[in-house]
């Protein structure tokens, strides 16, 4: 019995590419890796927002219209609603001046967790704590 | 654990890599000019991240680059000594 | 010997970085350990069956077939791959369709993992 610890850390814009989403949907997977894992093995995904990372994560997105597809917002709350850690670098929300009241969190949906904002010495705390990281 | 850090471009890591710990860093694809552009005169900061900074043979060799030229703080690995970093010298690999 | 796990996401064609992912599995497995490749996102284009090797592109076809004759595991992400109008039918033979979850799996069994996102 193991369990395995990620730091999952978004490093690209949302939107544009698609690296920055595939990293939430990644993390968000954990949820079903039991079924192809050993009973009592676990992989817990911390997921990380760090530089141009912390772009497009604003409340309001339109991207169902727009583009037809699941906006950032909806994955980052769905992260939240299946018990995700999400962290988010404040220094950078504070570089770029996005304040943290204009991000989201899913409590309409239920979920207890809540987007964590941190400086970047707790991402790299646990970027040293975590056996695999993984950048996107 | 030691983390080893990928560097695979010539300018578009700088952001991630200038605040993340690296024990060693690793130059594929792009990131070899690292090892050998002197902007302004001066070696990529690039080379002050790690103690220890590896550039991948192939990748040198594809861009024309001679290694007689190669900043004296790289050493030059092959694929085969990469497989062997990868496992004997780093427990973490970033890929920036 | 250790187990080394590769998540590639950038495309065969235009990205010298899927070539990279390829290589460096072939240089593993030729050392004797366990490799396990994962497609995503654009990567997974690379699923498809009979490409056309053209000077000026890459082609990863030959070279997925032979890893995976050398033991390799590699898997596509189904929903990227379907997304991308790739069928199973018209994929590479020996190459496994699964979500995202098998990736994860993989990490958790894995000594070494290099994750290479796309873009």
């Amino acid at each position: 019995m193991a369990d395995v610890k990620l730091a999952i850390v978004v490093q690209k814009p949302q939107y544009k590419g698609e690296t920055s989403r595939l990293g939430i949907t990644h993390a968000i997977s954990y949820q079903t890796v039991e079924i192809l894992l050993e009973d009592g093995d676990t992989v817990t995904p911390k997921l990380c927002f760090i530089g141009e990372g912390v772009l497009g994560l604003e409340k309001g997105q339109k991207a169902m219209e727009a583009y037809g597809v699941t906006s950032s917002e909806t994955h980052l709350k769905n992260a939240l609603l299946v018990d995700l850690d999400v962290f988010i670098c404040k220094d950078d929300l504070d570089r770029f001046g996005i304040s943290t009241d204009r991000l989201p969190d899913a409590e309409d949906m239920g979920a207890d967790k809540k987007l964590q904002f941190v400086p970047y010495s707790e991402i790299q705390k646990i970027i040293d704590e975590a056996r695999h990281v993984l950048f996107f | 654990m030691k983390m080893g850090v990928f560097v695979s471009d010539y300018k578009m890591a700088g952001d991630t890599l200038q605040r993340l710990k690296a024990d060693g860093i690793v130059l594929v694809l792009n990131g070899v000019y690292h090892a050998f552009i002197k902007e302004g005169g001066k070696p990529s900061p690039v080379l002050d991240r790690a103690s220890n900074i590896y550039a991948l043979s192939e990748d040198i060799e594809t861009r024309g680059l001679s290694a007689g030229s190669i900043d004296s703080r790289v050493k030059v690995v092959n694929y085969n000594g990469l497989v062997d970093l990868i496992f004997s010298d780093y427990e973490k690999l970033a890929w920036l | 010997m250790g187990t080394l796990t590769i998540g590639c996401f950038p495309g065969l064609v235009g990205s010298a970085v899927y070539d990279f992912a390829l290589k460096l599995s072939d240089a593993a497995a030729g050392k004797g350990h366990k490799v396990n490749l994962w497609f995503s996102g654009n990567a997974t284009g690379s699923a498809k069956a009979n490409q056309k090797h053209l000077k000026d592109y890459s082609t990863g076809e030959k070279y997925v077939k032979a890893l995976l004759e050398k033991g390799v595991e590699i898997c596509t992400c189904e929903a990227c791959t379907l997304a991308r109008g790739v069928q199973k039918t018209d994929a590479i033979a020996g190459i496994q369709w699964n979500a995202m979850h098998w990736y994860l799996a993989k990490i958790h069994a894995s000594d070494r993992v290099l994750h290479i996102g796309g873009e």
